[in-house]
C-alpha cells in the first residue's frame, strides 16, 4: 500500500530508510540493552506510542490521561512525567520503557511543565485556565506554593540558570512574561509579537530566543533589557527548540512552512533550513550520536527521523492522532538552562 | 479484521485531514493572525470530517431505499428538507463547537473536583484485563452501558412535560426519512451532551478513543428513521431497534402520546423495553407525528414550525405556556 501521506514526503526514501536501518541493526546488534523506547504523546488520543528505536516499529500503546501534551525527566532521571492536561493529572512513567510507575492527581490543566535549574522549584503552565502554577520541590513531591492567574494562554516556559526566574510565553496575549521564583509574583511582561510560543536560551544566560508561531520567525529576546533585539526569519509558525550539542546551533520547527530551521545562537542566524517534512513539525529528541534528530509531526499522525549528516528525513512512522512531547532515554543532552 | 479496516479508514480521514488542514485551514487561520487556534482547530477538523462521511454513507446507503420501497408513499419531500438542516448542523459540529466553548470549563472543573474529593469513578475496560480491555470488547460494554442510560434518557423525554416539548421537535416530523434523526431542539442536544459527557466521567470513556461507537451508532439511528420497508425479521429485530420498532414509537396514539403514553424507548437496543415492558412488536403502519398537529376532530391542527428557527421558538414557547 502507498503511505497516505506519499505526497508529502519523498517515496525513495523509505527504501533508502531500509538500507539504514538494516546497517543500523548490524551495528546494534552486539549491544543487549533493556528494551529502551521512543515514547511519542498522542494528545488527541488519550494514549502513548512505544517505538522501538531501532526497528523503528510501533511495539505498544499506553492509556494515558486526556490530552497528554509535553513530557519532561525528573531531576533524577528515575522518571519521566507525562502531564495530561485535560484529565488535570501527571503521569510518571520509566523514561526507558513507557511503564506506568504512579499516578498524581489535582494539578490543574498541566499543559507546560519544567523544573528549575537548581531543582528547587516544579513549574506548571495551565494554557486552559491563564495560569502558572509553581511547587516547591523536594526531589520527591511537588507542593504547591502559589497559583498565579497570568495573561491569556500561558504556553512554553524557560528558566535562568540560577533558578530565580520563570519565563513563560502568553500564547493569545502575545507577550513574554517573567516569574519571580522565591516570591512567586510576575515580575514583568513585555509584548513580543503574534502568538509566540518555544522559548530557548543562548549560553550565559545572553538571550530568549522565542519560537513566534503567529509570524514567520524566531525573536531575539534581551531579557535583561526587556527589548526584542532581532528577529532571525526562520519559516511561518515558528514553534519549538531542540539543542543541538554541538555548541553552535539549535534546531526550531515552523509548524506551517513544514520545515526546520538550524539556527547559529552565537550569530543569531539560520543556517539552513530541513525541508521535505511532512506538516506540523512540533517537538523534536537528538539521539546520543547526534545522528538523529526525531520529530512529531503534529498534523500528520507520524513521527519522522531526519539524518543530520545530509538533512533528510529518512523515515516516517505511524502514530496516533496529533503527537506532540517526544522522548527517549539515550539522548544527547540539552543544553541547560533550557528544560530537559 | 475490523481493526485492519478501521486502521485503513483511519489512515483515509488522516490524509484527508492533513490536506484540508495544511492546504485550506491552516494557511487562513496564520493569514487571519489566528494561530492561536492552530492546534484545536486541527483536532476539531477530524470530527467534521467525520461527520461529513457519515452523512454520505448514510445517503448512499438509504437514499435508494427510500426511492425503491418506500414505507409511505409520499407526494413530495418537502417536509423532510428541514431535517436535512438539522442532519448537516449536527455532524458539522457545531455543537461540539458550542459544547467546547460553553460546558468544557464546567465539566473540566467537575472533573477536577471529582479528583480532589476522590470520588471514585469504574474504569469498566479494566474489569477484567486481558479481556474487557479488547478494543471490541471495551467497544460493545460502553455500547451497552451508554445505550441502557439512552433509554432512560428517552423515557424522560416522555415523561416531564418540559423536556417533552423539547422532544416534541423531534416527534413533530410526520414524514419520517433517513434525515429525522437529527431533529432536536438545541437545549435538547446540550442537555444529552451534558449528560452523555457527566456519565462518561463516571465510567471511564474516552469519546476519542470510541469514534466508531458513534459513527455506527449514528448510522443505526439514521436506519431506524427511513422511509423504506426492511424487515428485520423475528430474530434481529430483538437485537436492533428496527425501522417498524422505532417507527411504532413515533406512531400516533399507538407508540406515543406526549407524556401520557409511550413504547418503544429504545436508543440502539430493544434490550430495555423488553426488560422493562414497554416493548410493542405490532408492525402495523400508522400515521406518525403528535396528535394535536392532526386536523379537527381528532386534534387542533397545531403547528410545530416549519422551518428550524420557528420549530426551535415555538418549543420554548410552549414550555412558557406550560409553566404559566
Ligand atoms: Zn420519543
Ligand atoms: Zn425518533
Amino acid at each position: 500500500m502507498t503511505h497516505p501521506l506519499s505526497r508529502f514526503a519523498n517515496p525513495s526514501l523509505r527504501r533508502r530508510a531500509q538500507v539504514l536501518l538494516l546497517g543500523a541493526l548490524m551495528a546494534c546488534s552486539g549491544v543487549a540493552a533493556a528494551a529502551t523506547r521512543v515514547i511519542v504523546l498522542d494528545s488527541a488520543e488519550a494514549q502513548l506510542t512505544l517505538i522501538d528505536p531501532t526497528t523503528h516499529k510501533v511495539v505498544d500503546t499506553q492509556p494515558t490521561g486526556k490530552e497528554p501534551h509535553h513530557l519532561m525527566i525528573t531531576p533524577d532521571r528515575s522518571s519521566l512525567i507525562v502531564a495530561n492536561s485535560v484529565s488535570n493529572s501527571l503521569l510518571f512513567i520509566d523514561p526507558r520503557t513507557g511503564q506506568l510507575q504512579r499516578r498524581m492527581e489535582g494539578v490543574d490543566d498541566p499543559y507546560q511543565l519544567g523544573f528549575s535549574p537548581d531543582h528547587r522549584w516544579f513549574v506548571t503552565a495551565a494554557l486552559r485556565l491563564n495560569r502558572v502554577d509553581v511547587y516547591r520541590y523536594d526531589g520527591h513531591t511537588m507542593a504547591l506554593a502559589k497559583r498565579i492567574p497570568i495573561g491569556k494562554t500561558p504556553s512554553h516556559l524557560n528558566f535562568s540558570s540560577d533558578g530565580k526566574t520563570v519565563f513563560v510565553t502568553l500564547q493569545d496575549s502575545g507577550e513574554l512574561a517573567a516569574i519571580d521564583l522565591a516570591t512567586q509574583t510576575i515580575a514583568w511582561r513585555m509584548p513580543v509579537g503574534n502568538a509566540p510560543a518555544g522559548l530557548w536560551m543562548t549560553p550565559g544566560d545572553k538571550y530568549l530566543l522565542v519560537g513566534m508561531t503567529g509570524e514567520d520567525d524566531v525573536a531575539v529576546v534581551d531579557w535583561h533589557k526587556r527589548q526584542v533585539v532581532k528577529r532571525i526569519p526562520t519559516g511561518r509558525g515558528a514553534h519549538n527548540f531542540r539543542s543541538l550539542d554541538d555548541g553552535r546551533h539549535v534546531a526550531a520547527s515552523n509548524r506551517v512552512s513544514n520545515t526546520i530551521s538550524i539556527i547559529d545562537y552565537v550569530a543569531l542566524t539560520k543556517t539552513r533550513d530541513i525541508t521535505g517534512l511532512l506538516p506540523g513539525p512540533d517537538d523534536m529528541e537528538l539521539t546520543a550520536d547526534k545522528r538523529y534528530l526525531w520529530v512529531t509531526f503534529r498534523f500528520a499522525r507520524h513521527v519522522g527521523v531526519i539524518d543530520m549528516s545530509n538533512y533528510t528525513l529518512v523515515d516516517t512512522i505511524r502514530v496516533g492522532r496529533s503527537p506532540h512531547g517526544i522522548y527517549f532515554a539515550d539522548r544527547a543532552p540539552v543544553l541547560g538552562p533550557n528544560p530537559d | 479484521m475490523i481493526n485492519e479496516i478501521i486502521n485503513h479508514l483511519e489512515d483515509g480521514i488522516a490524509a484527508l485531514q492533513t490536506l484540508l488542514y495544511v492546504d485550506a485551514v491552516q494557511p487562513l487561520l496564520f493569514r487571519l493572525g489566528l494561530m492561536g487556534y492552530d492546534e484545536d482547530t486541527y483536532d476539531a477538523l477530524y470530527w467534521v470530517i467525520v461527520g461529513v462521511l457519515q452523512i454520505v454513507v448514510m445517503y448512499a446507503l438509504l437514499r435508494p431505499l427510500e426511492a425503491l420501497i418506500p414505507a409511505e408513499p409520499w407526494r413530495d419531500r418537502r417536509e423532510t428538507r428541514v431535517d436535512v438542516i438539522y442532519t448537516w448542523i449536527a455532524k458539522l459540529g457545531v455543537f461540539n463547537i458550542a459544547f467546547f466553548f460553553l460546558l468544557q470549563p464546567v465539566f473540566d472543573h467537575l472533573q477536577s473536583l471529582m479528583a480532589i474529593h476522590n470520588v471514585p469513578n469504574i474504569e469498566l475496560d479494566a474489569l477484567w484485563p486481558g479481556v474487557t480491555d479488547q478494543p471490541l470488547a471495551s467497544f460493545l460494554i460502553y455500547l451497552v452501558v451508554l445505550d441502557f442510560a439512552g433509554y432512560w434518557y428517552h423515557r424522560w423525554q416522555h415523561r416531564f412535560g418540559v423536556w417533552w416539548e423539547l422532544h416534541a421537535v423531534h416527534h413533530s416530523q410526520r414524514q419520517m426519512s433517513l434525515w429525522s434523526d437529527d431533529r432536536n431542539h438545541v437545549l435538547d442536544t446540550v442537555i444529552q451532551a451534558a449528560f452523555f459527557a457527566g456519565l462518561s466521567l463516571f465510567i471511564g470513556v474516552e469519546p476519542g478513543q470510541y469514534v466508531m461507537l458513534t459513527a455506527v451508532g449514528n448510522l443505526l439511528q439514521s436506519v431506524q428513521h427511513v422511509n423504506a420497508r426492511l424487515p428485520f425479521g423475528p430474530v434481529l429485530e430483538r437485537v436492533l431497534v428496527s425501522p417498524a420498532f422505532h417507527r411504532r414509537h413515533h406512531a400516533i396514539g399507538y407508540g406515543h402520546e406526549g407524556t401520557r403514553y409511550g413504547c418503544n424507548f429504545g436508543v440502539l437496543l430493544p434490550w430495555w423495553d423488553m426488560l422493562f415492558g414497554t416493548a410493542s412488536w405490532n408492525a402495523t403502519l400508522e400515521p406518525t407525528g403528535i396528535r394535536d398537529q392532526l386536523a379537527p376532530p381528532a386534534g387542533g391542527q397545531r403547528s410545530y414550525g416549519e422551518g428550524w428557527w420557528s420549530q426551535q421558538t415555538y418549543a420554548i414557547a410552549r414550555i412558557v405556556e406550560r409553566l404559566r
